[in-house]
């Protein structure tokens, strides 16, 4: 992998050296030196604003290997500020995307503004580059998520969602099986808890925040439910499903007391540490705790956790909250057609086994995750497979982050003080006044 | 010819005063006034980033807000955050100010050290909390299991009962020694002589507190209560990281109602409706502390 970029220059200063970009082209005149303006001459040029992320390789490097596998497009890579900040990211796109000017033609964004950037008109619908039977190659819900109003406005890119940790030596220690259904569930944590050998049954995250609502659509998801029909207008949160969700996360607490009252509080880490700690049978988190839980400087419980899909209701499928970032395609983007060869390129599998072994993004494609490289150099990210094939959008509307915190509000107060039904029946109507029902 | 003259050139002197207060005026009027302005500005429109809405709606935001159960409720809570934490404040604060300005060993050393809670970001300090209010794992649970306080543990900031309450008292943790120097400041400033009088006439350590220095140190405390509640209005980081507002709401307050709807639902007009009511509550609170000073300055006087 080359370590700088055509112009000569460290990898490392994306600001400057887009400014300098800018800077060469207005004044037209040598500043970047002659083989630089040859090569931007015969190749279409393109911007990707991408969020920061971590590994043995960066995005930029990866883009640049774009650059070098094909002569047609040059594509410059501007670094938004990593996932943790995604405030910072979602209004840096906004801002940009709403100039309508082109730029940046090729964009990552988190699964829940997709319908807000294709409601707005921002993004490209990308239908009639990617075909129905390419659609088929990734996973289902992941289509879902980048589908608004029936057009294909995002293409994945990596998957993240909520997933069931376990103690596998707690469970064998009084020979229960991996539950199943959440009653399944209730009953070995609750066993546990009484023998003593769990302070706590089950842990998840119930903060008044964003992750209320990713726990949330999987209680509700695997119990058939969901929070808005497949129009977006329709609001179903309190439908006898959500009802019933809702009231086991309740339950959870009040009634079979797996969870402690301090989980209304927590979110991911809060509810990691005690897990970790050794404290805790079962976790609902994503992905990342699995190698803080592997290193014996952070976890007591080194080689004796185990991840399987979450639990679900009789009669209903898992359900696992998507999570994740995914590629875009600017609407308004003056080089359509470089901008759509890239995306497909950084879409496909071998792109995603690159990502998945260097950057440890899971890929999109439940193909690349039987790679004899990937099994090699991520066994997690192999096993994880079944836990993604469940997994469930949030309410795919353009109006979600009002949503959202309609939904956290509301869910926040139900499990506050059990009065679900009145609770939920509040949010219908203030959800229905977002959305424009 | 002269009469004509002499308004001119007074004209001319009275302009000039003017021209050398512009320097300052310039970026007070550029990074304060404008903001405000803008501010109040949007707060009669629709804008809206991701809709791209962005029309003249008049008071229709202001209706909503009227209406909203949401923003009452941290209103309410604004309020009561304010006033609980600027008293508890003061008289933790009086009180230790009073033990610093005693002469003991170590005294400057306190007095350094008494700046430091203050002088940390809030949301360092607020990771502290949230750790020491743990309700599993905390050391304040620990402590208070070991002197045999409670029997179980208290859910600090998981229950609606207590998370408003955990809140003010970390906030108290964390500003009442920035008070006390402030009123040991005001302290300084009664002269001695008056105190020597007091006791040379038989007053007691009670009186000589009471009708001598409480008196004199009345503006100080009034204007520092003032800046202290001004700031306690703006309570954003502790909520922030600590509960997020909830649960069940029970801890959200106008900065962080203000930043979810600026800045997470990018709804500009409705939230800059919420900014501005904020501002005028602020405003009052300023104005009521103000007659108080003013009052307070016209009996000394």
């Amino acid at each position: 992998m080359p370590k700088t970029t055509p112009t000569g220059r460290p990898a490392d200063t994306a600001g400057r050296r887009d400014f300098l970009k800018v800077a060469g082209l207005t004044l037209g005149a040598g500043v970047l030196g002659l083989p630089r303006r040859a090569r931007a001459a015969d190749r279409v040029e393109i911007s990707f604003a991408a969020a920061k992320w971590y590994g043995k390789e960066t995005i930029r490097e990866l883009t640049e290997a774009y650059n070098q596998s094909q002569g047609k497009v040059h594509v410059t890579h501007i670094e938004l500020p990593p996932p943790s900040s995604s405030t910072e990211v979602h209004q840096a796109l906004v801002q940009q995307l709403a100039r309508k000017n082109g730029a940046p033609d090729v964009f990552t964004q988190d699964v829940i503004w997709i319908s807000e950037f294709a409601g707005a008109g921002w993004a490209l619908p990308l239908d009639q580059y990617v075909s129905a039977a390419t659609r088929t190659e990734y996973f289902p819900g992941l289509i879902q998520a980048c589908t608004y109003q029936g057009k294909l406005t995002a293409l994945p890119w990596q998957v993240d969602s909520g997933m069931l940790y376990y103690r596998k030596d707690l469970l064998e220690q009084i020979g229960a099986k991996v539950p199943e259904t959440w009653q399944d569930l209730v009953t070995v944590a609750a066993a546990l808890q009484k023998g003593g050998q769990a302070k706590f049954g089950f842990l998840w995250q119930g903060k008044q925040a964003e992750v209320l609502v990713c726990d949330l659509v999987e209680f509700l998801g695997s119990n058939g439910g969901s929070v808005l029909g497949p129009d977006g207008k329709q609001v179903l949160i309190a439908d006898e499903a959500a009802v019933q969700a809702v009231q086991f996360m309740y339950d959870t607490i009040a009634t079979s007391k797996i969870s402690p009252s301090d989980v209304l509080s927590w979110d991911e880490e809060p509810s990691r540490r005690p897990f970790t700690g050794g404290q805790a049978a079962f976790l609902r988190n994503w992905s990342y705790v699995y190698h803080i839980a592997q290193d014996p400087k952070e976890s007591s419980i080194v080689d004796k956790v185990g991840v399987v899909p979450l639990p679900h209701f009789p009669g209903a499928k898992s359900a696992a909250c998507l999570g994740g970032y995914q590629y875009g395609v600017n609407a308004s983007t003056k080089n359509r057609e470089a901008a759509v060869d890239f995306v497909t390129w950084m879409s496909s599998p071998a792109t995603q086994l690159h990502f998945a072994t260097d950057l440890g993004l899971a890929p999109t494609r439940p193909a690349v995750y039987d790679e004899p490289t990937l099994i090699k150099a991520e066994p997690f990210i192999h096993s994880l497979r079944e836990v993604y094939v469940g997994a469930t959008p949030r309410p795919v509307t353009p109006k979600y982050s009002q949503v959202t915190l309609a939904l956290q509000s509301a869910v926040s107060r139900a499990l506050a003080s059990g009065d679900v039904k009145t609770e939920l029946t509040a949010a219908k109507t203030r959800i229905a006044a977002i959305v424009g029902a | 010819m002269r009469t004509m003259a002499a308004p001119r050139r007074r004209r001319r002197g009275n302009w000039a005063p003017l021209l050398f207060l512009l320097p300052a005026a310039m970026p007070l009027a550029v990074v304060t006034t404008y903001p405000i302005l803008q501010g109040v500005w949007l707060a009669f429109r629709n804008t809206a980033l991701a809709t791209q809405e962005n029309a003249f709606v008049g008071l229709a935001n202001f209706r909503t807000l009227a209406t909203d159960d949401l923003f009452w409720n941290a209103w309410r809570h604004t309020l009561i955050f304010t006033g609980i934490s600027t008293l508890l404040e003061t008289a933790i604060g009086l009180g230790m100010a009073i033990v610093l300005s005693e002469y003991f060993f170590g005294r400057s050393l306190v007095r350094a050290a008494m700046l430091v809670p203050w002088a940390m970001p809030t949301v360092v300090t607020s990771k502290m909390f949230g750790w020491l209010f743990d309700g599993q794992n905390g050391v304040i649970n620990w402590l208070l299991r070991s002197v045999h306080l409670i029997s179980r543990n208290i859910d600090w900031y998981g229950s609606t009962h207590n998370a408003f309450g955990t809140i003010i008292a970390a906030d108290v943790w964390k500003t009442a020694p920035f008070m006390a120097l402030l009123l040991l400041a005001g302290l300084q400033t009664v002269p001695k002589s008056l105190r020597e009088a007091a006791m040379i006439d038989g007053a007691s350590a009670w009186q000589s507190f009471w009708y001598v220095r409480m008196p004199l140190l009345a503006p100080t405390m009034l204007i520092a209560g003032m800046f202290r509640a001004l700031d306690a209005f703006r309570i954003f980081d502790l909520v922030y990281v600590l509960t997020g507002g909830g649960p069940a709401d029970s801890t959200e307050v106008l900065s962080t109602l203000s930043y979810k709807t600026l800045f997470s639902a990018l709804l500009f007009g409705y939230g800059s409706a919420i900014s501005t009511a904020m501002f005028i509550t602020e405003a009052l609170i300023a104005v009521g502390f103000g007659i108080f000073i003013v009052r307070n300055m016209r009996r000394g006087a």
